[in-house]
């Protein structure tokens, strides 16, 4: 007989930020303390957005059009960067023990075992996604999920995923504080280019309900399980109030400072391939996020993968030059080559300023 | 001894299982995490650290670290009172990545009962037993894949 795991799954309303992410944050401890089985938690999240465990919310986010807009946020517990939440994003949460049997091990063999199920779920929907490591899925190039994770609870984990059913990049461009969107169009369509949604892939509307239930359904065939669909008991429920009250809703939780200082910079080079010029977020030494654009000749795909290898990694000059070797081949950037690159990205970082 | 199967586990230190080391000095412990953690997690973006005075249990987490979209805990080898930080990881975290038994340290311990806690430590031929178990269940979950 398979094994039972439990499903928490709210389809028809979306939750505040405080409960979706204090549901999730008590899943690890139900696991570890509580005698349960893995538990999932499918859900949707009311127009909001969340920051990465920590990431600076005030350099990373325009508040005050947060606020003009009634556009939540908070601070999740794993790690990462932003993430646009609401009703037509599918938020999961899983709770699971490290040592569970068929999980692989490690930080990226995690990533990987979750990854594969998402697959699996979006093959179902006719979608051929592929894991970009470390903590992307994509199609075509394009970013169609990101995964984050904790150890939060002795041996058991939170991991954390948004899958984008459809998703408004003009929000994005709105709320978000990045440099980028000083550009307007440029960086509406650099997000763009960057993303896309089920909708987009499957070329029409896609109930959030149905995206649900293929998830629900590659979880069962992956781990060979069968879900129960349950709500939060007693102890839960008094779990999920204690994050509420303690976490989710206290703004030393939402505004800490305990993150690295934010910093910005941008760097522009002109090269036999056309003007290249980088845009790059960072967080204290390392590298939060960097944009690629310009007027050479390369192909969304690629610019990605360039971009996500470089992606929560430290800054330093010779990681950059490490980790933009292990993806580089020939004219992925028809006619520039890798050192001008480089030097593209050192320059972001000489111009960094404080945000 | 200090390598077991291509991670550098220097023979002088004591190891926890959730991949700290403790550098003993009278009762003051320096603690870091190992070569086999850092090869593992990639490049740490991020340590959570406590505050100097804190007093720590034995296996306590007493901070965390953030390897990519990761948030792992960074656990007390030994019990005792934080006496020192390292505030150059504010700056630059790779340390860990670049020097973890150096200047990738991460902390200072005054250590409260070390006798009896060293014991619960590995070292020698108990960290190539542990160590050489985790490297296979990672080998083996990859061959899998």
């Amino acid at each position: 007989m398979p094994l039972i795991w439990r499903l928490f799954k709210n389809v028809t309303t979306p939750l505040s930020t405080a409960e979706g992410l204090a549901v999730d944050d008590t899943l690890p401890q139900s696991v570890e303390y509580h005698q349960s089985p893995p538990i999932l938690h499918l859900y949707t999240f009311v127009p909001s957005v969340i920051v990465g465990k920590y990431q600076d919310i005030e350099a990373a986010l325009k508040l005050d059009r947060c606020r003009a807009r009634g556009i939540e946020y908070n601070r999740r517990s794993t790690g990462g960067g932003t993430v646009i939440m609401g009703p037509e994003i599918v938020a999961l949460g899983l709770g699971i023990n490290v040592d569970y049997p068929g999980l692989k091990k490690g930080v990226g063999g995690i990533f990987e075992s979750m990854s594969r199920v998402l697959i699996a779920a979006l093959e179902k929907l006719g979608i051929q996604a592929y894991f970009q490591p470390k903590n992307d899925l994509e199609v075509g190039g394009k970013k169609i999920a990101g995964l984050s994770a904790a150890s939060e609870a002795g041996r058991s984990l939170l991991f954390h995923t948004s899958l984008l059913v459809d998703f408004d990049v003009g929000l994005m461009t709105d709320i978000m504080n990045t440099p980028l969107i000083k550009l307007r169009d440029k960086g509406y369509n650099c997000f763009s280019e960057r993303m896309t949604t089920v909708r987009d892939e499957v070329g029409r509307h896609v109930p959030v309900a149905t995206v649900m239930e293929a998830i629900h359904q590659a979880f069962e065939e992956e781990f060979h399980i069968e879900f129960e669909e349950e709500e939060p008991d007693r102890w839960e429920k008094k779990t999920i109030q204690h994050f509420i009250d303690e976490r989710y809703t206290k703004q030393d939780w939402i505004f800490s400072h305990k993150h690295p200082r934010a910093r910005m910079g941008v760097g522009r080079v002109k090269s036999k391939a056309g003007l290249l010029e980088i845009y790059l977020s960072l967080s204290g030494a390392s590298i939060e996020n960097l944009l690629i654009t310009g007027d050479f000749f390369s192909t969304a795909e690629d610019i990605h993968k360039i971009e996500n290898a470089l992606k929560w990694t430290s800054a330093r000059r010779e990681r950059i030059e490490e980790n933009l070797a292990s993806v580089w081949r020939e004219d992925m950037i028809y006619g520039l080559d890798l050192s001008t690159l480089t030097e593209a990205i050192l320059k972001a970082k000489e111009n960094q300023v404080r945000l | 001894m200090a390598d077991i199967k291509g991670y550098n586990m220097p023979d002088d230190l004591y190891y926890h299982e959730e991949h700290s080391w403790a550098r003993v000095e009278g009762t003051k412990v320096t603690v870091g995490m190992t070569d086999f953690f850092q090869k593992e997690a990639g490049d740490i973006v991020f340590v959570d650290l406590p505050e100097e005075e804190e007093e720590v249990e034995q296996g306590e987490v007493c901070g965390k670290i953030q390897s990519r979209k990761w948030i792992g805990k960074l656990v007390a080898p030994v019990s005792g009172e934080i006496v020192e930080v390292n505030e150059e990881l504010e700056e630059d975290t790779s340390l860990i990545n670049s020097d973890p038994y150096g200047k990738g340290w991460i902390l200072v311990i005054e250590a409260s009962d070390l006798d009896s806690e060293l014991e619960n430590l590995m070292q020698g031929e108990a960290l190539v037993s542990f160590l050489e178990e985790e490297i296979r269940k990672a080998e083996e979950e990859k061959a899998k894949a």
